[in-house]
């Protein structure tokens, strides 16, 4: 075994036969075309007729399409939405990328902490959406009534009752929701780092800030640049505490796309319009997704 | 160790202790909340929003026994027996793909790899209704086997971007020279290259179970009589005589511990990260 | 001979024909009408609240008598209008009968999924002669289950609002006096809104303030309403404001006329009472409703008259015996406009379903009074749908006597949503706006104007 190990050196190509990757990734491709392509095709038939109610009648061409891009409703979820993101992610990241430094460190107890600290990730988004409600909803609320009203720190309104407030309320608890998500794969990641060009950095005498930007940060950057597009996906995404605590409101501010879907879904049953979200919305990742992509691959080495 | 600790040593625990009550003050912030709603679970109605807050109070095991008498446990074994199953196909399927794309060249490997991921960009609830309409023609309605092809979507995906770049750090060379030294390829890939990777499978793993376990929005449309998973349990506890919030933090605890008891298990091997540390240059 | 043979011959048969139809008046038999479907089994989603808990106690009944086995479902009201719902439209019918709220009926008849019932109630063989459907409350029956000259169903549930407030703080003497001194006729549960408005100017006190006999050591409210975006916020607005003082949203044609000045007075109003409101109003539903009162934060409010049973019992809230209860007020002076705003809901039968005739027998089954006043038994009260459960014991004796009388006057007024096809946009744009009014971010006219603006946009005759 060490004999194998000694010679190992960095990545490349080995020779393979050249069918053998395709043979790999097929079972996973099929899934993924039967399971998701399949359907997404249907939405996108459905996003060119006009499908009320379910039924699919007229082909309508790109109605759906013009009259969602030009409606302001649509365009105030999207930035809704990329607000959200933009706030959220950046301070998960940070906060994750610390704590995961200071689990890395000699912590006692660390088998302890790490399924306590994991709790809001594992725990379902509906739920999280309630305990939030029982903390800070109007006059009932705990935070509310011990801590905001009690301290008169929102004259006249309520957190979620506030246009101003209500988003920040909901970007804090994704925070908190995802942090500790953020934290593990972090952490995971710092774990599978080698050790040796600690021992040699160490031996040259290199400071823990210098040791972080220049070994650390850049040998994690593949694991990083996938969890935070991952995360900016899913973000982008959110529905369950939206949906519990807000329902899209007050007014409009915080109906993100995700919310307005749903009640062109449940509550109008236009499903051609609705399709034709989706598919503005996929577009949109799509475009996001390959840029990111094609910009961590190249300047971060990171694919 | 026999030997004294040196200063380095020394100075690295009393920080490894200040780290740790930091950490101890964190955590006891962050699951604040949670434990109020674990109070809950325990609380009699009328005190649990009583204005001044309650904070000591008489138990009551009154919201147990309606959880209990409506069958939730019948949720719980859905639960997992959908998102044991889900994983598992997500493992058996994805990890040979991860492999893939970190190893080997492909003609358009990089769209491939984006067509992975597009699986996750339309939202869920756009896709409730064509799956809802597929499946009911087709049968699958109401099917753990429908719901855990439905979890394909979000958790295949997931799986195999996060596990390429645990696959990227392993060393190439491995494979080759384990079939040099006479295993065939597929030998080589479990014998060899599998147990180190085992630990980030199993991280990703137990995320995906995760995002199963938790899953609402397609066990709600996609579910009905025969499966119920626990997520869907609770909107039912939002009644006309209010919101039954000590059962709902029942079946919110409730959900959390299979999770938190698999976690814990686990975490020796999420944490452990590669032990033949000494490997890159 | 003959002629007296003739005159007895035809007297036996008419007495024959006489006692036969008699007979089949009073003996028709559930048993004997399912024979033919004996064994068949149907499933009927409806939604879950104490009203239909009680109800599944009985549903068993129907199968000992009949022998056709039904699968009773139950799903909270946000699923029992998405499932019901997705399944009707699907044309799946999984569901042979969904129970339907009166507004979700103006898009489901849209799209033609819901199977009339005149032809079953025609069956001989099928209907009850003995049904008295004279029974059913009038206004909410007659508005819901007909349309354009066909019928749909019966009337299955009939929610209703009520006024509902603190009787010890309208009892206390000093506060009486206080009050008879400020407003110049005396405290009682309120009797128009805008003796409603009064009261809840003369209780909002702030912490440290005097109510009835003791400091108060947080911020009282005169009153509690829903303000979510989405719940009954709007339609409270509407039935329980609009219309009584003489307005609508929509006229006779079915117009939009969301800017009439009597809705504009009426919104007036209602904006103004969430000056006495708790800081969280726009966040409650018609479920925190109850829990804002259980916690005895507020003086008054109008709420759905099934989550009072959930609160004013033993255990459920500190203040459970201290409640008055009352019908929605009306406007001063406009009292034969007096509207209330109440959801009556009708099973119907899927245009989909393989078992019409089964799922018939079974929905008719329920309505009877007998199955109705076992409910009220079962369920140890109940909103009744025949005139004749008022009369029933339990909704006259006890301790909740007061809810009951106002139910019954709620629903002397209550009528089912008008059958729109586009309800749920019409909803969501001018639920938006009630709340941007109620927050004070628009004014009660610059409101109307822009709910007639977008409600123009979404439909110009808005009715089916």
């Amino acid at each position: 075994m060490s004999a194998i190990l000694q010679r190992a050196r960095t990545p490349s190509a080995p020779r393979a036969r050249f069918w053998y990757p395709y043979l790999l990734i097929a079972p996973a491709m099929i899934v993924l075309i039967i399971v998701s392509l399949v359907p997404f095709v249907y939405a996108i038939y459905l996003s060119f007729h006009e499908a009320r109610f379910g039924r699919v009648t007229d082909f309508v061409g790109l109605a759906n399409y013009t009259s969602l891009l030009t409606n302001e409703r649509f365009w105030n979820a999207f930035g809704v939405a990329a607000l959200f993101v933009l706030i959220a992610v950046p301070i998960e990241f940070m906060l994750g990328l610390a704590g995961a430094l200071v689990l890395n460190q000699r912590i006692r107890g660390r088998r302890v902490f790490v399924p306590l600290l994991f709790i809001p990730t594992m725990m379902a988004p509906i739920v999280v959406g309630l305990v939030w409600k029982i903390m800070l909803a109007g006059s009932w609320g705990l935070v509310s009534y011990n801590v905001i009203e009690r301290f008169g720190i929102l004259s006249d309104t309520s957190i979620f009752a506030s246009p101003d407030f209500a988003l920040y309320a909901l970007i804090m608890i994704d925070i908190w929701q995802w942090t500790p998500f953020m934290m593990l794969a972090f952490f995971s990641g710092l774990r599978a780092l080698p050790l040796n060009p600690f021992r040699a950095a160490a031996v040259d005498g290199a400071t823990p800030i210098q040791i972080f930007f220049q070994l650390t940060l850049p040998m994690m950057t593949p694991l990083l640049a996938v969890i935070v597009l991952l995360r900016v996906i899913d973000a982008f995404k959110v529905f369950d505490s939206f949906f519990i605590l807000t329902g899209g409101g007050p007014g409009r501010a915080t109906e993100t796309p995700s919310i307005l879907a749903y009640k062109m879904t449940f509550e109008f049953w236009n499903i051609g319009q609705a399709s034709a979200l989706a598919v503005l919305v996929w577009i949109a990742f799509f475009v996001f997704c390959n840029l990111f992509y094609q910009l961590a691959k190249n300047r971060l080495k990171a694919f | 160790m026999s030997v004294a600790p040196t200063a380095t040593q020394t100075r690295e625990s009393r920080a490894g202790l200040l780290w740790t009550a930091l950490l101890a003050a964190y955590a006891l912030v962050i699951l604040f909340p949670v434990l109020w709603m674990a109070l809950m679970a325990l609380k009699p109605p009328d005190l649990m929003f009583a204005r001044p807050t309650v904070w000591l109070f008489p138990p009551t095991l009154d919201h147990f026994a309606y959880v209990i008498q409506q069958n939730f446990h019948r949720n719980l074994i859905t639960s997992i027996l959908l998102s044991v199953l889900s994983t598992g196909l997500v493992v058996v399927v994805g990890t040979p793909a991860a492999y893939a794309f970190a190893r080997f060249e492909m003609w358009r490997k990089d769209d491939l790899f984006l067509f992975v991921l597009a699986s996750r960009m339309a939202p869920p609830v756009c896709m409730a209704i064509p799956f809802y309409l597929i499946f009911t023609k087709i049968g699958l309605y109401d099917t753990i086997f429908g719901l855990t092809l439905a979890y394909m979507t979000f958790n295949l995906s997931f799986y195999i971007w996060v596990l390429r770049s645990f696959c990227r750090d392993l060393p190439v060379e491995l494979e080759e020279a384990a079939m040099l030294e006479g295993w065939s390829r597929p030998q080589a890939f479990m014998r060899v290259v599998f147990p180190l990777l085992r630990n980030g499978v199993v991280a990703t793993a137990v995320l995906c179970f995760i995002f199963a376990w938790n899953e609402f929005l397609f066990a709600f449309m996609l579910g009905g009589r025969d499966v119920q998973t626990l997520p869907v349990a609770i909107p039912k506890l939002v009644t006309a005589q209010g919101v039954r919030w000590g059962e709902m933090a029942v079946v919110g605890m409730v959900a959390l511990v299979p999770v938190l008891v698999a976690v814990a298990l686990l975490q020796r091997h999420i944490v452990r990260g590669l032990t033949l540390g000494a490997v890159k240059g | 001979m003959n002629l007296y043979c003739s005159l007895l011959r035809a007297g036996c048969a008419v007495a024959c024909l006489a006692i036969a139809l008699g007979a089949s008046a009073a003996d028709f038999s559930y048993a004997e009408a399912a024979k033919p479907y004996k064994g068949k089994s149907i499933r009927v989603l409806d939604e879950v609240t104490p009203l239909q808990e009680a109800l599944s106690k009985i549903v068993p009944d129907f199968e000992k008598e009949t022998g056709i086995k039904v699968d009773w479902e139950l799903l909270n009201h946000a699923e029992v209008i998405n499932k019901g719902q997705a399944d009707m439209l699907s044309g799946r019918g999984y569901y042979d009968a969904v129970m339907l709220h009166g507004f979700q009926l103006g898009p489901l008849l849209t799209a033609n999924v819901v199977r009339p019932v005149d032809d079953l109630i025609a069956n001989k063989a099928l209907a009850n002669p003995g049904l008295d459907a004279g029974d059913f409350i009038e206004r909410p029956y007659k508005t819901l289950a007909f349309h354009k000259g066909k019928q749909y169903g019966f009337l299955n549930w009939n929610y209703n609002q009520v006024y509902w407030a603190r009787a010890d703080l309208l009892e206390h003497p000093g506060e009486r006096a206080a009050f008879k001194a400020k407003y110049g006729y005396d405290l009682a549960p309120a009797k128009t809104l805008e003796q409603m408005r009064d009261i809840a100017e003369f209780f909002t006190r702030k912490k440290g303030e005097k109510l009835a006999d003791a400091i108060l050591d947080g911020d009282f409210y005169g009153i509690v309403l829903e303000g979510v975006r989405g719940g009954s916020t709007f339609l409270s607005l509407w039935n329980n404001f609009i219309k009584s003082y003489g307005g609508d949203i929509i006229d006779a044609e079915g117009r939009p006329t969301f800017d009439r000045p009597e809705n504009v007075q009426a919104i007036k109003l209602w904006a103004d009472l969430w000056k006495f409101a708790p800081p969280g109003m726009a966040e409650y539903s018609l479920v925190d409703i109850p829990t804002v009162m259980g916690n005895g934060i507020a003086a008054q409010t109008i709420a759905w008259s099934d989550f009072v049973l959930g609160v004013d019992r033993e255990g459920a809230s500190r203040y459970a015996g201290k409640f008055v209860y009352g019908p929605v007020p009306p406007k001063a002076g406009l009292e034969g406009k007096r509207s209330v705003e109440a959801e009556p809901s009708v099973t119907v039968i899927s245009a989909s379903s393989k078992n019409p005739e089964a799922t018939f027998l079974f929905l008719q089954w329920l309505v009877e009074k007998k199955q109705q006043d076992k409910l009220i038994e079962v369920g140890k009260g109940g909103v009744p749908i025949r005139e004749s459960s008022w009369s029933a014991p339990l909704l006259n004796d006890g301790k909740l006597k007061g809810l009951f009388t106002a139910m019954r006057a709620s629903l002397e007024v209550a009528e089912a949503k008008p059958k729109m096809p586009k309800f749920f946009e019409v909803y969501d744009a001018l639920t938006g706006i009630s709340q941007e009014i109620g927050l004070g971010k628009l004014t009660p006219e610059a409101g109307a104007a822009k709910g007639q603006a977008e409600m123009l946009k979404i439909c110009t005759k808005c009715v089916l």
